[in-house]
């Protein structure tokens, strides 16, 4: 990926670009106020396309992107590998949590950030229902079946054991996607979820659910964090505090029109995944009330972690296993030159 | 003697070509697509992670324990996939009825995708070996049971009509002229099968149960585990490569003694 890069998608993509420039050459449609120019956005989401990514939604429907310089924005649908979507070049931000980013950065020594989070607060939660498993403790989980979405979602579920001190050979970890079917029939006694997400979804279809909450269990921590390379914030820094600008201002709006969020996702970007429309209208409010918007981003703005914070969620990784500091972790740099560039966002 | 130890050193340099050939792919891919060396692994660095790190046990237990379940599960497919396609095959030769009214559902096992299919059989089966077999037994099923009937239809009319004159009935006929002359054939369905079967439970253990190198490798992907992804592709793409020529040895050797002149493979 280095500017001398002699491979063959190097080559292709630089063609791509002169290609793209003549093009806008020739068109002579170049944006008009502001020169930058920072080529197509990609954003790996952590989830399906629901009201949880409400203020990205708000931000391409309003421009403010294109705006910020971005020429087309793509965004990529998860539950995926987002961190290696990150450091293979195909993401310039995913959104991820840093329990899931750490032992990335500690065992595979790759160079990942969070430069900022959506969520405060994380929602997880061991989901079961009440008159099924009812996981309502730490212990009630030994010797049940949890389905678990393969990937990030495992490195939470195992930090969940270890900070509690249960023997990962007495739960039994079943492959599960995102839908929470397995549960309501009885495959799996509990199902890795959002207390916002799947738990109202699982309660709108009659049931009565226990929530094992991950916050309330020894793992506090952000989530829905903005993960990025090291050489995308040495080389793109400008590009990635566009990027957190624009985001702002797209959640900004999400903040003032919960139930426009969720129309967002289930008439456009969620619109064939069939979503329960109660349940979008609910979590776009709840998130916004509880989880995006605390004491901290009403005096910082919306997207920072605190000192305190920071400390929090290094020692729920100590807990888990994970040592590491807030260097390797978290670059929070960018996020304030925006607020010292632009401070009418914090508003 | 002489001519197995011909053939050894045939397959053994047959397995060398092959095992050169893709690690001359895999170092051009990294190269030519120019993937960041933390997600693209050459194999120095399998090689380290599996032999050569503070942590290599760990890691070759890890990946060699997945490996054994994969072996067991796919062995499962392939021996439910290669036993009814040997006995619908012989129901097939012996009655053009029953061929008629089975191969459209052997057909359907076949187009429709086995992803689409497998959260039906998950909740038939379970999750555990009973799945195992079924998914891998429709992976193996469909092409060994064409290339089984195709063999058993292989013989000529000659030698049908000399077990005729003889007083063979139909049974006899299959035993002592069919059967032999599809072993070519059949050996050519357990070269196309062995590889299917590795496929068949790779994709169990991703979708069902949750084990094995099949979930392995998503889980590692997903987690950014770079090396241990790489470690589970090397292992299992050395295996099947192993296990074809293998079957391309006995195949030589059983097809050779029967008379038959051995297969290009």
């Amino acid at each position: 990926m280095s500017s001398k890069s002699k491979g063959l998608r190097g080559r292709i993509s630089t063609l791509t670009a002169a290609l793209a420039l003549s093009a806008l050459a020739l068109t002579g449609c170049a944006p008009a106020e502001e020169a930058a120019d920072y080529g197509e956005l990609n954003i790996q989401l952590s989830w399906i396309k629901n009201s949880e990514f409400s203020g990205a939604y708000f931000a391409v429907e309003n421009g403010y992107y294109t705006e910020a310089g971005f020429s087309k924005v793509n965004l990529i649908a998860g539950p995926a590998a987002t961190e290696a979507e990150v450091l293979s070049g195909n993401a310039l931000v995913g959104i991820a949590n840093p329990i899931s980013t750490a032992p990335v950065i500690l065992n595979e020594d790759a160079p990942l950030k969070i430069i900022g989070t959506t969520y405060q607060k994380n929602p997880f939660t061991i989901l079961s229902l009440k008159e099924g498993a009812n996981i309502a403790t730490i212990d009630d989980l030994i010797g049940k079946r949890i389905g678990v979405q393969a990937g990030p979602n495992e490195t939470l579920f195992d930090a969940l054991l270890k900070a509690n001190g249960i023997d990962a050979s007495k739960v039994t970890k079943v492959p599960v996607q995102y839908d929470p079917a397995p549960l309501v029939n009885r495959e799996v006694d509990g199902f890795l979820a959002y207390v916002t997400n799947e738990s109202f979804v699982v309660e709108d279809q009659g049931y009565e659910v226990t929530n094992l909450l991950f916050a309330d269990n020894g793992l506090p921590f952000v989530t829905e964090s903005f993960v990025v390379t090291q050489e995308s914030i040495d080389t793109k820094r400008e590009a990635l505090k566009a990027f957190l600008k624009a985001t702002i201002r797209g959640w900004k709006d999400a903040i003032a029109d919960p139930d426009g969020g969720a129309d967002l996702a289930l008439n456009t970007y969620g619109k064939d995944l069939n979503l329960n429309a109660d349940k979008e209208y609910y979590q776009s409010k709840t998130q916004n009330e509880i989880l995006v918007q605390t004491e901290e981003t009403a005096a910082n703005g919306l997207f920072t972690i605190s000192d305190e914070m920071i400390a929090l969620n290094l020692a729920t990784l100590k807990s888990a296993g994970y040592t590491i500091t807030a260097d390797q972790l978290f670059d929070m740099s960018l996020l304030a030159e925006v607020y010292e560039e632009n401070p009418d966002l914090k508003g | 003697m002489n001519t197995l130890s011909k053939r050894l050193l045939k397959t053994t340099s047959n397995t060398l070509i092959s095992l050169v050939v893709v690690a001359v792919l895999w170092l051009f891919s990294l190269w030519a697509l120019d993937v960041t060396p933390y997600i693209g692994k050459n194999p120095i660095d399998v090689f380290n992670f599996l032999f050569n790190s503070e942590t290599a046990a760990e890691n070759r237990t890890l990946i060699f324990s997945a490996l054994n379940q994969t072996m067991l599960d796919a062995s499962i497919g392939f021996g439910f996939g290669m036993l009814f396609a040997t006995l619908v095959s012989v129901l097939f030769t012996l009655s053009k009825g029953i061929e008629q009214a089975l191969m459209p559902i052997a057909m359907l096992l076949r187009s429709v995708p086995l992803i689409a299919m497998a959260p039906i059989i998950i909740l038939i089966f379970g999750r555990a070996e009973l799945t195992v077999a079924v998914m891998g037994a429709i992976v193996v099923l469909f092409p060994a049971l064409v290339n089984i009937v195709f063999g058993l239809r292989s013989v000529t009319p000659a030698m049908y009509d000399l077990a005729k004159v003889y007083g063979a009935n139909k049974l006899t006929i299959l035993r002592t002229v069919a059967f032999p002359s599809s072993l070519p054939s059949f050996f050519a369905a357990v070269k196309i099968s062995v590889p299917g079967a590795i496929t068949g439970a790779l994709l169990v253990e991703w979708l069902a149960t949750g084990s094995g190198i099949g979930y392995g490798i998503v889980s590692a992907v997903g987690r950014a585990k770079a090396n241990e992804v790489w470690a589970y592709v090397v292992v299992i793409t050395l295996v099947s490569i192993l296990l074809y020529n293998i079957v391309a040895l006995i195949e030589e050797s059983v097809l050779a003694r029967f008379g038959f002149a051995a297969s290009n493979s």
